[in-house]
């Protein structure tokens, strides 16, 4: 008889995150999602088989140790496993909520080929859950004051990682942020429902109580411009997201009750526009509202219209299985009961007397055969022209960065998108002493790209401030 | 100039060329951003390559229509005309592209209308189909770069 001990089996079965029902949250703007408890928790860290050469962690782009978390989770030590989780990652509760996993570490985790890989998002949402219900944060070690001065420009995803990171390593931060509250995409993109403001607002608050100083109102480039601020500080981040919003220039875009998914969502979510008149600025109540794109602010724009009592429909040019968007966020729009007209293209706006959208003239699409890169693009049908009755449209087409700090800032690099060019490891921009990252280089990405940029960035600063 | 020869047409589309590159070249030069100079400085040497094509047509080299039918994914005919003034943006730069490879395609297609000369007509034909192409290029572009969320 062999002495080998027995391997336990596989548990290859992802325990589910319990959710409102569809037909109770569409009617509201509460979280959908709602968190695992400690005892799914601890089942689901309880399947990871602690790779020795974990892939989850190098499709990370903080590099979390989330073997190392989930293994705290499944021994019940709850307080160690938010420790090792935010050593690498300031805003774990964010990450947690809108991080694409199922395309970063959760799609290298060596359970997927059995379609059983391990929950890492609702895991990492769940620690840093436990850890805020517990009340006071644990302030990390912090090295010594270095005496240098850094300022943050934008108050989102990268700028607040640069500044987590850089406050830890003894230098003075200051965030200016150009909006009346910090975080930048989370607090005016991602609706209330996806994720609460109140946990952007905790993350901002435990980077005040490492000591990062914030000034909200404060637009860089009009208030004060780079150059002035290099008269102060030592260092300059520019995180200033990507918040021009592209339009499809077809006729009609200067209607009356055509947004851009930029304004839309900001009215909704900085300025609480569904809870007028607790909140002061009203927002125009829609009876069919139709969001062009597919990706996830598409979602987030019909979903929103949808629970303010319209009829929410997504007019996307291609097929089903192209939506760029999360297929969590489509799972969810098509529950609630938003409309899809896939392969439909809007030709133009037709207005009432009155200037405002009243129809839009579409033409369906088929797509075409696959061209030299494999794609198969959509082309229009001849005389498939037809409209739809509409009193509201939204464009959520993708953005651009605001050209304000490039246009005030005379020796930053752009590139044809509007960006500022800066190195892919360093996030050195052509001019010294200014570092840039996240959106206002990439263009529009997600939420734990720009926190990746703003982590080699700090790196970078970091090691400038020390030699110079 | 009377297009009655197929040298007189040759040439005629080579002045196209070099118009179309001079046209790209001025507005590299009204850009402030280096990534819009560039830009249009790839459209300027690209319509310089098409003059070049066609200069090695004129010198013996064949341009034949292939019977296929270039894709049209008709992007450029939904969206609305840019004026080419001041700064201009990525978007506006290709939709300015794609507008004028179709108004070249229409135009060879309108003289390919106006001759019995089955020599010219093929030509003409032929001269649209690269502009065809051209623009197809200009609409994968957007399709890529701009339309990636529709």
């Amino acid at each position: 008889m062999s002495d080998k001990p027995k391997r336990k089996p596989l548990d290859l079965r992802r325990r589910e995150m319990p959710k409102q029902a569809p037909e109770v949250r569409s009617h509201n703007f509460n979280e959908v999602a709602l968190g695992y408890t400690a005892q799914t928790a601890v089942e689901e860290a309880k399947r990871c088989i602690q790779c020795p050469k974990p892939k989850c962690v190098s499709n990370c782009p903080v590099e979390i140790n989330i073997p190392g978390f989930i293994k705290c989770i499944a021994e019940g030590n709850f307080a160690e496993g938010a420790r090792v989780l935010k050593d690498k990652n300031c805003l774990p509760a964010v990450c947690g909520r809108v991080c694409p996993q199922e395309e970063q570490c959760e799609e290298t985790c060596v359970l997927v080929k059995k379609e059983g890989q391990i929950a890492v998002g609702r895991l990492e949402r769940f620690l840093a859950d436990w850890e805020a219900a517990q009340g006071e944060l644990e302030i990390p070690p912090m090295e010594l004051p270095t005496g240098k001065k850094v300022a943050v420009v934008g108050g989102g995803p990268a700028g607040l990682t640069v500044a987590g990171d850089l406050i830890k390593l003894g230098h003075k931060v200051t965030i200016f942020e150009a909006l009346h509250k910090m975080g930048g995409v989370l607090i005016y993109g991602i609706p209330e429902f996806r994720l609460p403001k109140a946990i952007v607002s905790r993350e901002v608050e435990y980077l005040g109580s490492l000591g990062v100083e914030i000034v909200t109102d404060f637009v860089v480039g009009k208030t004060r411009k780079i150059d002035s601020l290099l008269d102060e500080y030592d260092a300059i981040f520019i995180g200033s997201g990507a918040g021009l919003p592209w339009f499809m220039d077809i006729p009609g875009e200067n209607l009356n009750g055509v947004y851009s998914a930029n304004e839309y969502l900001t009215r909704m979510n900085l300025m609480k526009g569904f809870s007028f008149p607790e909140y002061h600025t009203p927002i125009k109540s829609h009876k069919r509202v139709a969001v062009m794109g597919g990706g996830n602010v598409a979602m987030d724009c019909a979903r929103t219209a949808l629970r303010l009592g319209a009829e929410a429909r997504i007019m996307y040019r291609r097929s089903k299985q192209e939506l760029p968007a999360r297929l969590e966020e489509i799972e969810n729009a098509e529950e609630e009961g938003v409309i899809f007209e896939f392969l439909t293209l809007p030709l133009r706006y037709i207005g009432n007397e009155n200037g405002w959208v009243k129809e839009i003239e579409c033409l369906r699409m088929e797509l075409g055969e696959p061209d030299s890169s494999g794609r198969r693009r959509p082309i229009p049908v001849e005389g498939s022209n037809f409209t739809l009755p509409m009193d509201a449209v939204i464009c959520a087409i993708g953005n651009s960065p605001n050209p304000l700090i490039a246009s005030t800032t005379p020796g930053l690099e752009m590139g044809k998108k509007g960006n500022i060019e800066a190195d892919e490891e360093t996030g050195q921009t052509s001019r010294e002493r200014i570092w840039a990252g996240g959106d206002i280089v990439t263009g529009a990405a997600t939420v734990i790209l720009a926190m990746g940029a703003g982590r080699k960035a700090a790196r970078s600063i970091h090691e400038y401030l020390c030699t110079h | 100039m009377s297009l009655d020869s197929v040298d007189k047409v040759l040439d005629f589309a080579i002045a196209k060329e070099e118009e179309a590159a001079q046209f790209y070249n001025d507005l590299a030069v009204k850009m402030g951003r280096k990534g819009m100079k560039e830009v249009f400085e790839g459209f300027a040497r690209e319509e310089m390559g098409h003059m070049a094509k066609l200069m090695a047509v004129k010198e013996g080299k064949q341009l034949h229509a292939s019977g296929a039918k270039v894709m049209d994914l008709k992007i450029g005919e939904t969206v609305s005309d840019v004026q080419p003034s001041g700064d201009l943006s990525y978007q506006q730069a290709l939709i300015i592209a794609m507008k004028a490879e179709k108004a070249a395609f229409k135009l060879y297609l309108d003289l390919a209308g106006t001759t019995d000369d089955p020599a010219l007509k093929e030509l003409f034909l032929s001269l649209a189909q690269e502009e065809a192409k051209h623009k197809l290029r200009f609409e994968i572009e957007y399709d890529d770069e701009i339309l990636t969320e529709n």
